[in-house]
């Protein structure tokens, strides 16, 4: 799963706290998000989104992986 | 509150309370783990609600579960091998001989002892007895007579000496469990 987070982060001019204190998580989990190496919840995908004003496909967008399923899987 | 103060408050607590029981158990009162642990979860659950950042999202949950999931699993399988080795001992402890012993007083001041060993897996009765030791003094015993009253001091304590390693145990395999959670959750947390 890819994403746009520091993307559009940095066109609302937003920082990593700040987005963080918007949808309810730890800045850590952002800092997670926006490297790829976590993937969140429809939930909080949705949150994201809203807070950004954009389409949850706009922020999200869902790669098929060759080798077997992803990480986030297991 | 930070979170960081409330981790320490929620860490004072929880060794105040542990201390309270053990002082507790130790003087015979069991009054004080009653009102002691509901009164430590009310302080805690008081503290983490007064934190003002995020203290769990669901990101840190996921890393809780899987870290604790992952410590069940090794957990588990550990208990397993180690219920099989020390089951195994069981069988071993039915063949170990039986040894009593008593103490007499005499006139002239000395303390005499006779220590009786019964044969293994059978009732304390004469027909299972081995042999009798008598220790004329016990404060000027022979080589002979020491070994079998070392041996007998020995199982005479073995009881106690059980419940010390049982509490052992338990504390050894409590701190390997944290430690195991501790290396999966930082596992967890680098992954994710």
């Amino acid at each position: 799963m890819k994403n746009r987070i520091r993307v559009l982060r940095a066109e609302k001019d937003m920082t990593q706290e700040q987005l963080a204190e918007r949808i309810g998580v730890t800045r850590n989990t952002i800092i997670s998000m926006e490297k790829g190496k976590y993937c969140p919840s429809i939930k909080l995908g949705f949150r994201i989104a809203n807070v950004f004003g954009v389409g949850i496909d706009d922020v999200f967008t869902y790669e098929e992986e060759i080798d077997g399923p992803s990480q986030d899987d297991e | 509150m930070k979170r960081f103060t409330c981790l320490l408050c929620t860490f004072l607590v929880a060794v105040l309370v542990a201390a309270m029981i053990g002082w507790s158990i130790a003087a015979g009162n069991f009054l004080v783990p009653v009102v002691a642990i509901p009164l430590g979860v009310i302080v805690v659950l008081a503290c983490r609600r007064n934190v003002e950042e995020v203290i769990a999202d669901e990101r840190e949950r996921k890393i809780y579960s899987q870290a604790a999931l992952r410590t069940l699993e090794v957990a588990v399988i550990a208990s397993v091998i180690a219920a099989v080795i020390f089951l195994s001992f069981t069988v071993s402890d039915t063949l170990t001989p039986k040894i009593t012993g008593s103490v007499y007083s005499s006139g002239n001041g000395t303390n005499s002892m006779v220590i009786n060993l019964y044969r293994a897996g059978s009732p304390e009765t004469p027909e299972n007895l081995i042999r009798t030791i008598t220790i004329r003094d016990i404060h000027a015993m022979n080589e002979d007579e020491a070994r079998v009253y070392c041996q007998f001091r020995n199982e005479a304590f073995l009881e106690n000496e059980q419940k010390g390693l049982v509490g052992m145990t338990i504390g050894g395999i409590l701190a390997v469990i944290l430690v195991t959670y501790g290396a999966f959750y930082l596992y967890y947390n680098k992954k994710y």
